[in-house]
């Protein structure tokens, strides 16, 4: 128990900057895929990752817009960027779930802090 | 809560003017865009006007009225994109959509629009056409650029993010992450789940602390039987 503790300890030291990073480098990873980034106002756009920054703004190309009948005037739109802070989910592809990945991240996180 | 558009009536210097930036709290000009004009909402484009882009805001002026303008603070510009497809819009812009803070059920856009004195804190949608559309993709990649000057402001209570986890928080076992604002955190069950935290813990002690121990204990048990 008194390693369980040691380990829980740092783990939540870590969080702050840990998940920051998961994120950011787990998104990273993922440019190149279709993804749909759903907004906060119910618009979903699917559209390959271009890129994403450190406040997980996000560049989508080649978009589309999920509901084409409530949201028409977003048909043509080729690229575009989302401000991070009114995204409320990103859908990925089933095959960029890579657990081991996130387990290896944590890992080394964990034990280089 | 951002606010959303804004009219502009002040603006400096002779002929046209320029925008009155915020210079003592660091706002700068990027770029100058002639012959644009605006579209808000649905309503018809007002032109001619220039656009003033800062690393803080989007500024629309008219170039015939020094008392007419617009505007936005990249805080409530939640989308941005370029738009080149007739039948969504005749000519090629730049379409944003902004967030006023208004719901969306007081929001109809007929509100907006059927007023003769337009409702600013309503709008949601802008479009930027230039005369020029090669202008279309710098234009873009400008506001892709000043938009990330322009993060969330951190949250003086809270000291970080509110979606970055304190240490007391997460000893609560977690239920705080599940109840945050935080929009990205329920993408897969693994992403920012406080349980890959113990699930990655409970691997650790498995693989390089628990075998050696029981192995040691069941040695201890077979000495004293």
């Amino acid at each position: 128990m008194v390693i369980l503790f040691y380990f829980q300890y740092i783990l939540f030291f870590e969080a702050i900057s840990l998940l920051n990073f998961l994120f950011f480098s787990y998104f990273k990873d993922l440019v190149g895929r279709e993804v749909t980034v759903e907004l906060k106002n119910d618009l979903a756009i699917r559209g390959t990752l271009h890129s994403v920054d450190q406040y997980l703004n996000i560049k989508l190309e080649n978009t589309r817009v999920v509901d084409q009948e409530n949201y028409p005037h977003m048909l043509s739109v080729r690229n575009c960027f989302i401000r991070g802070s009114v995204v409320r989910y990103v859908q990925l592809p089933p095959e960029g779930v890579d657990i081991e990945l996130l387990h290896d991240a944590t890992r080394r996180e964990a034990r280089g802090g | 809560m951002a606010t959303g558009l804004r009219l502009v009536t002040e603006r400096v210097g002779d002929g046209a003017g320029q925008p009155v930036l915020d210079t003592d709290n660091g706002e700068e000009q990027v770029h100058v865009q002639s012959g644009v004009s605006i579209v808000i909402g649905n309503r018809p484009p007002e032109s001619p006007g220039t656009l003033y882009i800062s690393t803080k805001q989007v500024v629309w002026l008219s170039d015939t009225d020094r008392g007419r303008g617009y505007a936005v603070g990249f805080l409530a510009v939640s989308l941005h994109a370029v738009s080149r497809d007739p039948e969504a819009y005749p000519s090629p812009c730049i379409y944003t959509q902004i967030e006023n803070g208004v719901e969306e059920d007081e929001s109809e856009d007929s509100d907006a629009e059927s007023n003769e004195t337009l409702d600013l804190s309503k709008v949601t949608e802008m479009r930027l056409v230039p005369s020029d559309p090669d202008q279309l993709d710098t234009l873009f990649e400008i506001f892709c650029e000043c938009a990330e000057l322009n993060p969330e402001p951190v949250d003086e209570d809270e000291g970080e993010h509110n979606w970055v986890f304190s240490a007391d928080q997460l000893e609560t076992g977690g239920t705080d992450v599940e109840e945050s604002e935080y929009p990205l955190h329920s993408i897969g069950c693994s992403n920012g789940d406080p349980d890959l935290a113990h699930t990655v813990l409970q691997l650790q002690i498995n693989d390089q602390r628990f075998e050696d121990a029981e192995e040691m204990d069941s040695d201890n048990n077979k000495g004293h039987n």
